[in-house]
C-alpha cells in the first residue's frame, strides 16, 4: 500500500513541477486550459523573442476574428524542432490553443499543423 | 665575423637548446585529469528541490516567508511575487540550474564554470581556493571547489537574498550556505545540495537533483529584458508600458 502511495505522489509531483517548469508567466491564470480552441488561420505574425514567442493568427472563415498567441521561449520550442523560419505572415495553417481568461484575444498555443500535415507542438 | 653574425649565431643557438629541451622529458609532467563532469546539461522535469523525506525544516520565518511569495504558477500571473519575473532578476542558484534551459560545466585547472542558457549567466567555481574575505553578497554567490575522488565538491556563500532557491519561492537569507556534491553516473549528472540557513531553515537539508546529458552542446542565445517583459504585458494582459520600450 505504502509502495502505491509513494507512487501516486511521485506521479503528482511529477505532473505539478512538468506544469511549473513549462511556463514561465503561470498559463493557469492567463488562459483556460482546460479549453482547446481549432481553428483554419492564416499567419499574421511571428515574431522570435523573449520571454515567449508571439504568433498573430486571422481566422480563415471570419477575417476579422484575430487573436495573439504565446509559444514557450525560442530555446525551448527549438528542442521541439521549432525554428525562427517555422511560420511566416500569409501561411494557411491548423491551429489549437487555450483561449485568454479576461477576454483579450490572446491564447497559448498547443499545436500547429502545416498544410503538409507535419504537426508542431508548443 | 661581424657583431650581427656573432648575434644571429648566438640566438640559433639558444632557440636549439630551447627545442631540445621541450622534448627531452625533463618538463614538468601535465597534472593528473580531473574527473569528468564537463558538457551541456538539461532538467528532464519532474523534480523538486525538496528533503528526500519529510518537509523543510523552515524556521517561523522561513516558513512565514514561503507563505508569502505567490509564484507564477500558482498564483494570479498578475500578483505574482516572483523577483525574476517582476524585475526581470537573474534566477539565482540552485533555481537557474532548475530551468528547463539547458547548462554547460566547463571544467579548466583552476575553475569550473557553469554556463546557464537562460539569460546567458554564468557561475564560476574557483578550484582548490578559500572564499575571498570581501565576501558580498551577489546573484550566483562566492563558489569554492575541490575534487573529491570523482565527485566535485562547491561550498559557496555569498547568495543575494532577493533570490528564490527554486521558482516555487523557497527563500534564503544572507547566511546562506550551500555544500553542493557534482558527480557522472553515466548519461546523467547528480548534484546534491545541502542548505544551511539559520535564519530560514531549524538545521541543514538536503535534496538530490538529477540533470540529463544533452549530445547537441550548442545554446541559444535568449536574454529576457525588461522590454521584454513589458511589451509581454502590453500585448497579452493589456497593461500599458510605464516607460518607452524597445519594439
Amino acid at each position: 500500500m505504502c509502495r502505491y502511495v509513494s507512487i501516486l505522489a511521485g506521479a503528482i509531483c511529477a505532473l505539478l513541477f512538468s506544469t511549473a517548469t513549462s511556463a514561465h508567466h503561470g498559463a493557469t491564470s492567463l488562459y483556460d486550459v482546460k479549453k482547446e480552441t481549432t481553428l483554419k488561420v492564416t499567419i499574421t505574425e511571428f515574431t522570435w523573442t523573449n520571454p515567449h514567442v508571439e504568433v498573430g493568427i486571422a481566422s480563415v472563415e471570419d477575417k476579422s476574428a484575430r487573436w495573439l498567441l504565446e509559444l514557450g521561449s525560442p530555446p525551448n520550442i527549438s528542442n521541439r524542432g521549432w525554428t525562427a523560419k517555422s511560420l511566416k505572415p500569409g501561411d494557411v495553417v491548423t491551429v489549437t490553443f487555450n483561449p485568454g481568461l479576461r477576454g483579450m484575444r490572446v491564447g497559448r498555443l498547443l499545436k500547429v499543423v502545416l498544410p503538409d500535415g507535419k504537426e508542431l507542438l508548443a | 665575423m661581424s657583431a650581427r653574425w656573432l648575434v644571429a649565431l648566438m640566438v640559433g643557438v639558444v632557440a636549439a637548446a630551447a627545442v631540445g629541451c621541450a622534448g627531452d622529458g625533463s618538463a614538468t609532467p601535465a597534472p593528473p585529469r580531473s574527473p569528468e563532469v564537463s558538457g551541456t546539461w538539461r532538467n528532464p522535469g519532474g523534480q523538486a528541490l525538496r528533503p528526500a523525506s519529510g518537509d523543510v525544516p523552515f524556521t517561523p520565518w522561513g516558513a512565514e516567508q514561503a507563505k508569502k511569495e505567490r509564484p507564477t504558477f500558482s498564483s494570479d500571473f498578475r500578483e505574482t511575487t516572483d523577483p525574476a519575473v517582476l524585475y526581470a532578476d537573474p534566477n539565482g542558484y540552485p533555481r537557474i540550474i532548475m530551468h528547463p534551459m539547458k547548462f554547460k560545466l566547463v571544467q579548466t585547472n583552476d575553475y569550473v564554470y557553469q554556463l546557464f542558457e537562460y539569460n546567458q549567466n554564468w557561475r564560476q567555481i574557483a578550484l582548490n581556493k578559500t572564499h575571498a574575505p570581501d565576501d558580498v553578497p551577489t546573484w550566483y554567490g562566492n563558489a569554492v571547489g575541490k575534487w573529491d575522488g570523482d565527485t566535485l565538491v562547491v561550498d559557496s556563500t555569498g547568495y543575494k537574498p532577493s533570490t528564490w532557491l527554486d521558482s516555487r519561492g523557497l527563500p534564503h537569507t544572507d547566511n546562506l550556505h550551500i555544500i553542493e556534491r557534482i558527480r557522472r553516473e553515466g548519461e546523467m549528472l547528480l548534484v546534491e545540495l545541502t542548505f544551511e540557513d539559520p535564519g530560514a531553515f531549524t538545521k541543514p537539508w538536503s535534496a538530490q537533483l538529477k540533470f540529463e546529458r544533452v549530445d547537441d552542446g550548442a545554446m541559444i542565445e535568449t536574454i529576457y529584458t525588461i522590454s521584454d517583459e513589458l511589451r509581454f504585458r502590453e500585448r497579452f494582459l493589456g497593461v500599458p508600458a510605464p516607460i518607452p520600450i524597445r519594439r
